[in-house]
Formats: C-alpha cells, structure tokens, sequence
C-alpha cells in the first residue's frame, strides 16, 4: 500500500512538473514547442483528412435537420441584401478608386499595394474558449505569423500559427486579440436620394434675409456615416460671416452683381472648404471579448470635439509602425455607446462587418506587421 | 518487426492511436456539430473513461496524454489541457474505486461528473496562465451540455479504454 502510494505521488509530481515545463516552454515561445507542434500536425493531419471525409455525409445530414430553417431565412435575406448592394457597390468603387488615386498622387501606402493570398476556411476550433478557425494556405504561401485575415465584409482577424499547408487565424472576438482601429464620427446626416420625392432640405435661418440651404448628403453605402466621398470638400461659395450653424454648408444663390464693383457684388470668388462637416476620428484600442460578446473599443478620448459617438459610426483600423494591420481596414460599426464616468471616454460595443459564423473564403494580407516579426539572433 | 509488435502491445500506444482518431473526430465532426452552440468534447470524455477504465493512477497518465495531444491543435498554451485532462482521469479513476458495485449508470454518473468538472477546471487553468475572458458564467452551460453527451457515451467509450489500457497478456 505504502509503495502504491508512493508510486501514485511520484506519477503526480512527475505529471506536475511537465505541465509547468511545457507551459513555461511556450509561453515563452520556444521553438522546440513549435516542431513538436509540427510534427505532431503532420503525423495528424491525414488522419484528420481521412475522418473530415468520412463524417461529411453526417457532418451534412444534421446540419440540414438543425439549420435548414435558417438557411431558408439567410437565402431570403441575402437576395435583398445583393439587391440593396448592387446600388451601393458602384458608389463603393469610384469611391475606393478615387481615395487610391488621392493616395496614390500623394505618395501615401494603400492597401491596393500590398499582396495577398487566399486561402479557405477549412476548420473551426475544436474548443470552447478559443475563437480560432483553419486555413488551408500556409508558409508556402508567404504567409507568416501576425498577418491581418479578411473577408469580403472586413477584417476577421490575424495569423496565429503557421505550418506547411495550413495556418491558424485568431478571430477577433478573441480575447487576445487587439488592435488599434479609428473610429469615424460623422454628424448627423440625412440619407437621401437625389431626385426621388421628399428629399429632405435642412433650412437654417440666417439674421439676414439670405435662405441658407445645406446641400442635400447622398448616402449610397450601407454604413450610416460612412459616405463615399464625404472627405472629399465639395467646392461651395460661401460667406462665413452669415453662416449660424457650425455644421451647415453655406450657399448663395448666384449673384447677378458684378463683382469688380464694390458694393455690387454679392457673389465671392473665395471658396471655403466646410470643415466643420468632415468626418471627425479618434483612435482607440479594439479587443475582443469572447464569442458571446461584441469587441469594444477603448481609449477613446472625451474630446469635445469629437462629441457624442454616433450609433453605426464606422470602425477602421488605425494602421500605423506597430500596428497589426494596415490602415482603413473595415471592421465594423459602432454598436452601442458605454458612456463613463469622469476623464474616462466611452466603451464602444462593435458590430463586426463579417459574419464570423459563416466564413468561407478569406484573403491573407502578406503584410507583417514589425511587432510580430522575429528578429533575427 | 518485433519491436512494432512490442509497440503495438504497449498500452499507452494503443491509446494513442485511439486518441488520435478520437481527436480527428474531435476537430471535424463534433466542431461542426454544436448542440445548444457547445462544443462537445469527446476528448474529454476519453480521458474521464480512462480513469473509469483502469483506475486512478492510469486515468490521471492517459488523461494527461490524451490532454497532450488535444493542446497540440488548439492555441492554447502546451501543458493546460494535459494537466486538465490528468486530473480528470484521475478523478474519474479515484471516485470510480470506491463505488461497491459499479454498474453502467454508476459509470455514466461518474464520467458526467467529471466531465463537467474538466469543462470548469479548463477556462480556470487559463485564466492561471493569462488568458482573458474565458471565466464567464457560460461555463456552467457549457459544463452541462458537455456532462449529458458524455454520460451518454460514456459507455462505448468506456469499453473502448479498458480494450487500449489492457495489460499485454491480457491482449494475447
């Protein structure tokens, strides 16, 4: 009895000492955990290839009998949705084109610049407090440790593990994940459509008989907020001195008056940028909170002039040396606003732009970022 | 060809080769399959049977294997689901020995409790070892979700353990 004793201590001091080894070992990034990792993948990878086969007539049949209903309300909602993004994606591209050509002449990085791979989602995690999905492109690929994951919606999250073949994407609803992103606050605007009936026409006052009439915003993107070529100042004749409201858009009428003779002339040739109306950003960290949660964004600073954050404001990545990703990545929109007390600024709750329950293809931007390289010894 | 025959006898091996099909299974049919949005966890359920197999001391070194290999393909630090899994087959295994006269619901109670035991012990070893956001209260969801399968299971599984784990003579 004694000696089983002391055999069963001895197996729990051993078990003991090799979980706190390994942990140890790979919380500091060895890289003996790394090719044990590896080898252990290639030894269990054509099985897992074998089972996948095996189990997809199963893998099939319950997820017609627990999902079929769904699927008919998702094919139902997508056939709106691809008549309502048909519109919008023509404004989306001229509106892309022309801010890569303004980069592009200004000498600035564009995302357009940078490589890509696809790859497709072949595997969720098999745990329960992980949000990690499989990808079958690799090293081979180019791909590396750190680099930013879309889909067609947006950013979904960043390479983790790389192998041969494969690589493994941390979501970013996983805790780990963080990343600095821009949030664009933009007033409050009104959704038209140029030439359909009940256009809606703000009329602000002026202490002058003059009727100062705001150019009516045409929103062509799904994004509240987000208007496509909202940054880009429309060229307006303006006197600022009858202008009332911070945030109108001032416009004469055209004058008939000569402008060579003073007192005459009622129209000015200065023309004034309405930068009270362009989209004001503020950076502020993205984490995520687990499957059941939205991410948030924190940092964000109590600026009066940034002023209260609009709901389905569009979340951006920030880019920058250290960051994760490059910048003007689509994330998401603001959610919802936790409003905090004192210095502190609000917690914004994001809604992500891609469905993280449903990916298929994404695309890995060869992009790694410098806090994610390895330096050489 | 000796030294396979001598390998494909030792116990642990034969393990291994079931955990190795058990977690194929694991990340492809039953990540997809998610009853209630749980994962279920056979290679929990494979450890616990381990300890209800061949004891304690079998169950805590199979539980520790079987862990191993399931942190291999997971992102979690190496080390936390082996440690996990250890002290579910050990529990299972220690509890298990002192029941009088085990019958098939007396296994599938026991393989319930320590299934639901390794589902809150697991997001608690993360949270040891830094990881965030992993201890909420949908841990007691998923721990139930994941205790009712395996007790349904329990049996097979059982069965298939005390097969892998036997001694070598008793495999002749």
């Amino acid at each position: 009895m004694a000696g089983s004793t002391f055999t069963r201590r001895r197996i729990i001091l051993l078990l003991a000492l090799t979980t706190v080894m390994l942990v140890t070992m790979d919380l500091r990034g060895s890289g003996a955990v790394n090719g044990i990792r590896s080898l252990f993948g290639t030894v269990f990878r054509p099985v897992e290839s074998v089972t996948r086969v095996v189990v997809r007539p199963v893998e099939n049949a319950w997820n017609g009998i627990t999902n079929y209903s769904d699927v008919l309300e998702e094919n139902q909602r997508l056939k709106d949705l691809v008549a309502y993004g048909e519109g919008a994606k023509i404004g989306a591209i001229a509106s892309v084109r022309e801010a890569q050509e303004l980069l592009a002449l200004n000498g600035l990085p564009t995302l357009a610049g940078i490589n890509s791979c696809s790859a497709q989602v072949v595997g969720e995690s098999p745990s329960n407090y992980a949000q990690t999905v499989e990808i079958n492109r690799g090293g081979e690929c180019g791909i590396k440790v750190g680099m930013p994951v879309l889909n067609a919606a947006g950013l979904i999250g960043k390479v983790t593990d790389v192998y041969n073949g494969r690589a493994v994407v941390m979501l970013i609803t996983d805790p780990s994940y963080s990343l600095a992103v821009k949030v664009v606050n933009t007033p409050p605007t009104t959704t038209t459509v140029p030439g359909a009936p009940g256009v809606t026409v703000d009329t602000t006052t002026t202490t002058t008989s003059t009727t100062t009439t705001t150019i009516p915003r045409t929103t062509t993107t799904g994004i509240p907020g987000f208007v496509p070529g909202a940054t880009l100042a429309p060229t307006v004749t303006t006197n600022p001195s009858q202008v009332t409201s911070p945030n109108a858009t001032v416009q004469l009428p055209t004058g008939t008056g000569d402008i060579n003779k003073p007192g005459e002339a009622n129209q000015s040739e200065i023309t004034v940028p309405p930068g009270a109306d362009l989209p004001l950003r503020e950076t502020g960290a993205l984490e995520g909170r687990g499957i059941s949660k939205a991410p948030v964004v924190r940092f964000i600073e109590n600026q009066p002039r940034f002023g209260e954050v609009n709901l389905g404001s569009p979340v951006v990545s920030a880019g920058g040396a250290s960051s994760l990703a490059p910048p003007d990545i689509v994330i998401g929109t603001v959610s919802r606003v936790i409003k905090r007390s004192g210095s502190l600024g609000p917690l914004l709750e994001v809604k992500i732009s891609a469905n993280l329950d449903a990916l298929n293809f994404v695309r890995v931007m060869l992009y790694q970022p410098s806090t994610e390289k390895v330096n050489a010894p | 060809m000796d030294r396979i025959l001598d390998l494909a006898q030792n116990r642990y091996f034969r393990l291994f080769m079931v955990a190795l099909v058990v977690l194929s299974l694991q990340t492809t049919l039953f990540s997809d399959m998610r009853p209630f949005g749980v994962c279920l966890q056979v290679m929990l359920l494979l450890a616990a049977s381990a300890g209800l197999a061949r004891g304690s001391e079998t169950g805590a070194i199979g539980g520790f294997m079987v862990g191993l290999m399931y942190d291999m393909v997971l992102t979690t630090p190496l080390g936390v689901g082996a440690a996990v899994f250890a002290a579910v087959g050990y529990l299972a295994g220690y509890v298990h020995s002192f029941v009088h006269e085990p019958n098939w619901w007396s296994k599938m109670v026991l393989s319930a409790g320590a299934s639901a035991t390794g589902m809150v012990l697991m997001p608690v070893a993360l949270t040891v070892v830094g990881t965030e956001g992993v201890l909420t209260v949908n841990v007691i969801g998923i721990a139930f979700v994941v205790a009712v399968f395996n007790a349904l299971f329990s049996l097979p599984f059982e069965r298939v353990c005390r097969w892998a784990l036997s001694e070598p003579k008793t495999v002749r």
